[in-house]
């Protein structure tokens, strides 16, 4: 289980942004996130109020991997949708392919059965950029050089306030 | 592993506090969360048990000043480290950037680190990874407490050979040696991406 470096450039975005979009349209949901297995947000859409989008994709990415630890124990290849029903709102955490998962949130707008169907679709798609962007060039313009002593210095000085 | 995103101009790493359970992990990042200011951290999220051990994980995202436009965001996280929980470490340790290993100075624990460093190389060697190759530093805690062994002999035991890295005493409630172990990892992380430039010397 190697994990594999991820790099999103602005068009690759672009279109992740355009299948969520189309998500939450299809799926009336009101906000879809991209989530890194280890826990990091990669993408999100139509989170109208503020959401703490890290800390949701570090406890939904661990909600997920431990329901995938479980099917393992009870001898399933992996739970591929995790749901909790809400009094308001619901979530769906869905696979998107072996590092990535998708999460919808939803209200009494639309049913599981809707989100589920278009997640299944959006995540098909998501899957196909995410393949491109892997074999992408890693640090590319701005990045491509080497840092300096002090940007390193700098970008690692935590400092008490 | 880490993330850049050209859009959001955002470079994520993972950084785990690893070692023995009660050897001060989640004090480190407590700390940290307390005395950063409101600008450079997030939310501290901790899965724990009743008695405050942890159960999963804790959580705190930090960030020091940016790369050429970019946030650079460092995803802190400790493990349980409690032996029965090492499913639950594993999966923490999933797309990890660099390793903290935080160990029990005291006499009586110097078994458990032993353990512990030893339950890491396994882990990572399921991911594909290995400690001699990722950035990685040791924090010899609980320096206030008595008895704790020379730090001699804590380097012989937990660093030493091959991958000998370097080392911070630390009192962690307290602070000492919190900052000096974040800042080193980090910049370590910072410099295996990105490499360095050589300076011109004069
Ligand atoms: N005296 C002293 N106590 C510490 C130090 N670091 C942690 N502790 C205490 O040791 C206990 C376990 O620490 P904790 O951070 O929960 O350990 P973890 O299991 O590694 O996360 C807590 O009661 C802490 O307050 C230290 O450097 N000195
Ligand atoms: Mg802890």
């Amino acid at each position: 289980m190697k994990a594999h470096d991820v790099v999103i450039h602005e068009a690759d975005a672009t279109r992740i942004d355009a299948v969520l979009q189309r998500f939450l349209g299809d799926s009336s949901s009101a906000a879809a996130l991209l989530i890194d297995r280890s826990g990091q947000p990669l993408a999100e859409t139509g989170t109208a109020r503020t959401l703490d989008i890290g800390s949701i994709g570090a406890l939904a990415a661990a909600a997920f991997s431990s329901t995938a630890a479980l099917a393992q124990l009870l001898g399933e290849s992996e739970f591929s949708v995790l749901f909790h029903e809400g009094v308001r709102e619901s979530m769906h955490v869905s696979t998107v392919d072996e590092q990535t998962i998708l999460l919808a949130i939803f209200d009494e707008r639309t049913t599981i059965g809707m989100v589920r169907l278009f997640a299944r679709e959006a995540s098909r798609a998501i899957g196909v950029i995410l393949e491109e962007t892997r074999k992408r060039p890693k640090r590319v313009g701005a990045l491509a050089a080497p840092l300096t002593a002090d940007e390193a210095r700098r970008a690692s000085d935590h400092r008490p306030a | 592993m880490s993330i850049i995103n050209y859009a959001a101009k955002v470079i994520n790493f993972k950084v785990v506090y690893y070692g023995p359970g009660l050897a001060g992990k989640t004090a480190n990042l407590q700390y940290i969360h307390r005395c950063l200011p409101e600008t450079s951290k997030g939310k501290m999220v901790s899965l724990a048990t009743g008695d405050d051990r942890t159960l999963f994980f804790d959580f705190l995202p930090v960030s020091a000043l940016g790369v050429r436009g970019f946030t650079t965001r460092f995803q802190l996280y400790t493990v349980p480290g409690q032996t029965h929980y090492n499913m639950t470490r594993k999966l923490v340790l999933r797309g990890v950037d660099g390793v903290v290993f935080v160990a029990d100075s005291q006499w009586a624990r110097l078994r458990e680190n032993v353990e512990s460093l030893r339950n890491l190389d396994e882990n990572l060697k399921e991911y594909g990874l290995a400690l001699a190759a990722m950035p990685y530093v040791v924090q010899y805690n609980k320096r206030d407490l008595g008895p704790v062994a020379p730090l001699d002999y804590l380097e012989y035991l937990l660093n030493r050979g091959a991958r000998r890295v370097p080392s911070f005493e630390a009192v962690a409630v307290d602070g000492t040696g919190v900052f000096d172990t974040l800042n080193t990892v980090s910049r370590m992380i910072l410099v295996k991406e990105f490499g360095q430039a050589q300076e011109a010397h004069s």
